[in-house]
């Protein structure tokens, strides 16, 4: 899997976009400060992805990952409606939440057939000398 | 005759902003030489001798910032020459090696005419393309749009701060290019989301275009589907793309391209040729790659390349002609289809990335050329409209909130946000953030000129990290390295000066580079990135 080759601020950040009516991405990372709890198994190692849906405010879905994958994707509960995520960690048996996202709309599922992927294609020519 | 319906042809005209000084010869810069030669030349060529013919050609044509940046950059507009006199010179040798080759020799001889008209107009212009399209426009021959300023996908930017920056930086350098407001807004890759609604007002267009499912998406039902022009809850114009139209000219399956009488996109000299003799015109590393001299059809469904024609020019011109009825044919029983269903006069947009036209579908150009004509010619029932012009002219459209999507594969995101290419995001938002956070922090202070340019200059690193290209061509593996890297560098570059200017240890000579290098967007203020933004 590609990786960045160069080093980032440590700051805290939980970012939501959009992928496709199935799916959102997530990202995050941590301050100096967090990170170091994680190293030194302050926090458990496994964190928690909460998403919620904005328009009704329930608890959608629950996604678990190490705190150092750094990102993953999210399966879209309900596509076509407003979701935020939440990121929690576990300390002394007890989850904290320790990032927010931003809220993200999901894409309504269209009924996209094969004879739509053309337009995709109109990219690929571009480049390819 | 009266019209039976209206036809909206948009070509959009973007590269992603490649400007290396530093080096003679950069590999990725010939992606604009190569459009300038086989695309824009060719298709500004078609709209002048159209013009000249008292043919109104009547397109719509985005040109991206970064584009328009390129095409008035006078050190790629000296590289350009450079690179047209190359091949110049190569096809002097091709016809000394061709002469005993008549079918060769014709297409080299069309190729020698293609690289001399690209020659004689850029000489004609001063190596400016910008003006003869700033002078079609003013002549009402065509319209020009503009699209977000480093062509984000805009539905990728979380933050409201970051898509206001690309609209606003966009709508100012058209204003600087153009010497008028824009109207229309292309977003990059017809990504839409129903905030961007906002954002477009506030920048003062009136109009963009959505992908055909944005519209059977919507919130509300849209009766006349992507025949007619809609208008968002604050009055912002919308047009939908025809998929019909599309498929019939791209489709690799279906389309006029393949057609075994076009010429074949991957045998290219660069390939074929002694590699000695063809040397010289590779770049400084001295792989094989294309050369854009390329003299084969496609000859056949899954011919072999080896066992590929000659390309006839003549041959080509003929299925043009033939292309150029099918299409029309086909968009007036389209618009018959639709009269007798609903009673109306349709709309039919075609939305294409220009690039497409020359570049990988050679005989586009003449294609595009041969469907102006032949309306006014055979007087069909069917008129070419620009945007501004049908929305001056038609009843007030319908209110709708088109659904989320985009052009791209899938319809949605997925070429931007994949497994390839997501490890990105950290970097883009890591100086974005920054960006806003510092614009925030200085807006209201008095700046010295090396602050006041290094955060301006943070700008425009943050602005090109954001370009759609690079996730891209990581998802498509081309160009990879260089893209990862671009995309790293501007990043790296926006965090390094603000953190510069925080700390007031601005390194001049550092800035100076940058600001030759990624010399994009002369007037641009940092200050467009502020929460609350002057803009």
């Amino acid at each position: 899997m590609p990786e960045l080759s160069k080093p980032l601020p440590a700051e805290d950040r939980l970012v939501l976009l959009p992928k496709n009516p199935g799916a959102f991405f997530i990202f995050w990372q941590f301050s100096a400060s967090r990170a170091e709890a994680f190293r030194a198994g302050s926090f458990e190692p496994g964190i928690e992805l909460r998403m919620s849906c904005v328009d009704d405010g329930a608890h959608s879905a629950v996604t678990r990952a190490d705190w150092h994958t750094g990102r993953a994707y999210l399966p879209v509960p309900s596509p076509g409606r407003t979701y935020k995520a939440q990121l929690y960690a576990q300390r002394g048996g007890a989850w904290e939440k320790l990032l927010e996202s931003n809220i993200k709309a999901s894409p309504a599922a269209a009924g996209m057939a094969e004879d739509r992927a053309y337009a995709s294609l109109e990219f690929h020519k571009k480049v390819l000398s | 005759m009266s019209s039976r319906g209206s036809l909206m042809f948009l070509l959009h005209a973007h590269l992603p902003y490649v400007n290396h000084p530093q080096d003679s010869s950069f590999l990725e810069e010939n992606w604009f030489f190569e459009a300038v030669v086989e695309t824009y030349v060719p298709i500004i060529s078609a709209l002048e001798r159209l013009a000249a013919e008292g043919i109104r050609p009547g397109v719509a044509v985005s040109i991206s910032p970064t584009l328009g940046a390129m095409l008035e950059n006078e050190a790629l507009e000296a590289k350009l020459q450079l690179y047209v006199e190359s091949r110049l010179e190569l096809l002097e040798k091709e016809v000394e090696r061709a002469k005993n080759d008549p079918a060769l020799l014709k297409i080299v001889r069309h190729y020698q005419d293609l690289y001399q008209e690209a020659a004689e107009i850029m000489h004609k212009y001063s190596g400016d393309l910008i003006t003869p399209l700033k002078a079609l426009q003013h002549a009402g021959q065509i319209e020009i749009l503009t699209t977000a300023a480093t062509h984000a996908v805009l539905p990728l930017l979380a933050r409201p701060e970051a898509v206001r920056a690309q609209l606003a930086v966009a709508a100012e350098d058209y204003e600087d290019r153009f010497n008028r407001k824009p109207s229309g807004f292309w977003l990059p890759e017809c990504a839409y989301e129903p905030r961007l609604n906002s954002y477009l007002k506030l920048s003062g267009f009136s109009y963009t275009f959505t992908e055909s499912h944005a519209v059977e998406l919507a919130a509300s039902q849209a009766p006349n589907g992507v025949y007619s022009p809609y208008r968002t809850s604050n009055g912002v114009g919308l047009f939908a793309r025809d998929a019909a139209s599309s498929r019939e000219v791209w489709s690799s399956k279906f389309g006029y391209p393949g057609d075994p009488a076009y010429r074949e996109f991957y045998r290219d000299l660069g390939y074929d040729g002694d590699y000695e003799y063809i040397r010289p015109y590779l770049g400084s590393d001295g792989v094989r790659r294309p050369l854009g001299l390329k003299y084969h059809r496609i000859t056949g469904p899954g011919a072999d390349l080896s066992a590929k024609q000659y390309y006839d020019p003549d041959a080509a011109m003929a299925r043009v002609e033939a292309h150029a009825s099918d299409f029309l044919a086909r968009r007036m029983k389209q618009t018959d289809d639709f009269y007798a269903a609903r009673g109306t006069r349709p709309l039919i947009v075609s939305c294409y990335d220009a690039e497409l036209f020359g570049h990988w579908w050679f005989e586009g150009p003449a294609f595009l050329e041969t469907v102006i004509r032949k309306i006014r010619q055979e007087r069909l029932p069917l008129q070419f409209v620009t945007p501004s012009e049908y929305l001056n002219s038609c009843q007030e459209p319908q209110e709708l909130t088109p659904g989320i999507s985009s052009w791209g594969e899938n319809g949605y995101f997925d070429p931007w946000v994949n497994e390839t290419n997501d490890f990105i995001y950290p970097a883009v938002y890591a100086a974005t953030d920054k960006m806003i956070e510092t614009a925030n922090r200085f807006r209201n202070q008095d700046l010295s000129s090396l602050n006041a340019r290094a955060l301006n200059q943070a700008a425009r690193e943050t602005l090109l990290a954001q370009s759609s290209d690079w996730a891209f061509l990581l998802y498509i593996g081309s160009h990879s390295a260089y893209a990862k890297s671009r995309l790293e560098d501007h990043a790296a570059n926006a965090i390094k000066l603000l953190g510069e200017v925080i700390e007031k240890r601005v390194d001049e000579t550092a800035l100076a580079e940058l600001e030759q290098k990624n010399s994009v967007f002369p007037r641009l203020d940092f200050r467009v990135f502020a929460s609350i933004s002057k803009f």
